[in-house]
């Protein structure tokens, strides 16, 4: 499911079989490593995409959750206990996090839900179909977690 | 050598320039008739079936083929993944079927539920389809995974559109 009308629509009618919210974790900054900041969310946002597309009857693919590179780290994981904390009440069974930001590593115990960090790639300079590769893989390696973690 | 065969100079530059200019007008011209004919030229299949893969490719297991479609969504155009499993059944005829769940949209896999091996698993609630895409009952789809309308030319495999079984 996305987060677009025609999905929530399907998701009011079939609650019970979509407990599985999927958040990106996406920085932001255009100063220093604003390239490689954009060219991670880039990457993965690929990968939320298309996980969302294989398992889009259980999973809830929510809009980014965006902040500034620098913004405090106490601020965020307490943000970010919000909307999951929120997500849980309101009936989701699962939170996954995926992000190219490995400073979250550091937090994970303090989140409620389970954090998947994607590998830095130049994605930029690849040939479409090395490209397709990794993302498909990087995806797979993302299902399997999703579905160890169901059972 | 007798005066027959000799080449005058007048002949030698008539037959120089004939050539040349022959060359010259096929190289204007040859772009012109390519365009004028290009509608004719073009692939018969392009419009709605999408070449998928070589028929040799495809055995009696199922296999999993990507490929991309046009799609118009509202003022956007792009370019969509898609996905079929396609295999030959007993007769030998080729069987593309979408992975699509029919239950709520999830990708089905082939032969990766350990306990119940040689059917399609769907690993969102646990949904089952046996090889010709039946779903099984118990399991939560209620409709047969949904075939592709296919072509075979000149070897290779054209996908159309997906449709409910019964239709296609």
């Amino acid at each position: 499911m996305k987060w677009i009308a025609a999905d929530v629509e399907i998701y009011a009618k079939e609650k019970d079989y979509i407990d599985t919210a999927l958040i990106s974790l996406i920085p932001i900054t255009i100063a220093d490593g604003a390239k490689a900041a954009a060219s991670g969310g880039e990457f993965v946002q690929l990968i939320v995409n298309e996980a969302e597309r294989q398992l889009k009857g259980r999973v809830f693919l929510f809009p980014p959750f965006a902040y500034f590179a620098n913004e405090q780290r106490e601020g965020l994981v307490q943000r970010l206990g919000h909307w999951t904390r929120q997500l849980m009440e309101d009936g989701m069974k699962h939170v996954f996090y995926v992000t190219c930001d490995d400073a979250w590593k550091e937090y994970e115990t303090q989140l409620s839900g389970r954090l998947w960090i994607v590998p830095a790639v130049p994605l930029q300079n690849m040939d479409e179909s090395y490209k397709h590769e990794i993302v498909r893989d990087q995806t797979s390696r993302l299902l399997n977690f999703f579905i160890s973690q169901w059972s | 050598m007798s005066d027959k065969h000799r080449v005058t100079r007048r002949q030698f530059l008539n037959y120089a320039l004939t050539g040349v200019g022959g060359f010259m007008a096929a190289g204007t011209l040859m772009p012109m008739l390519r365009f004028a004919f290009d509608p004719i030229l073009k692939e018969e299949a392009g419009t709605d079936m999408v070449a998928v893969a070589d028929v040799k490719e495809i055995t009696t297991e199922p296999k999993r083929f990507d490929f991309k479609v046009k799609v118009k969504d509202a003022w956007y155009e792009s370019e969509e993944p898609r996905s079929a499993w396609v295999y030959k059944d007993e007769k030998g005829e080729i069987v593309a079927l979408s992975p699509i769940c029919k239950h709520l949209g999830c990708t089905v896999d082939w032969n990766t539920d350990k306990e119940h091996p040689n059917q399609f698993f769907c690993p969102c609630h646990y949904g089952r389809y046996t090889k010709d895409g039946t779903n099984v009952p118990g399991t939560p789809p209620q409709a047969p995974l949904d075939r592709y309308e296919y072509k075979v030319k000149d070897g290779k495999l054209y996908l159309g559109k997906a449709k409910p079984r019964g239709e296609a």
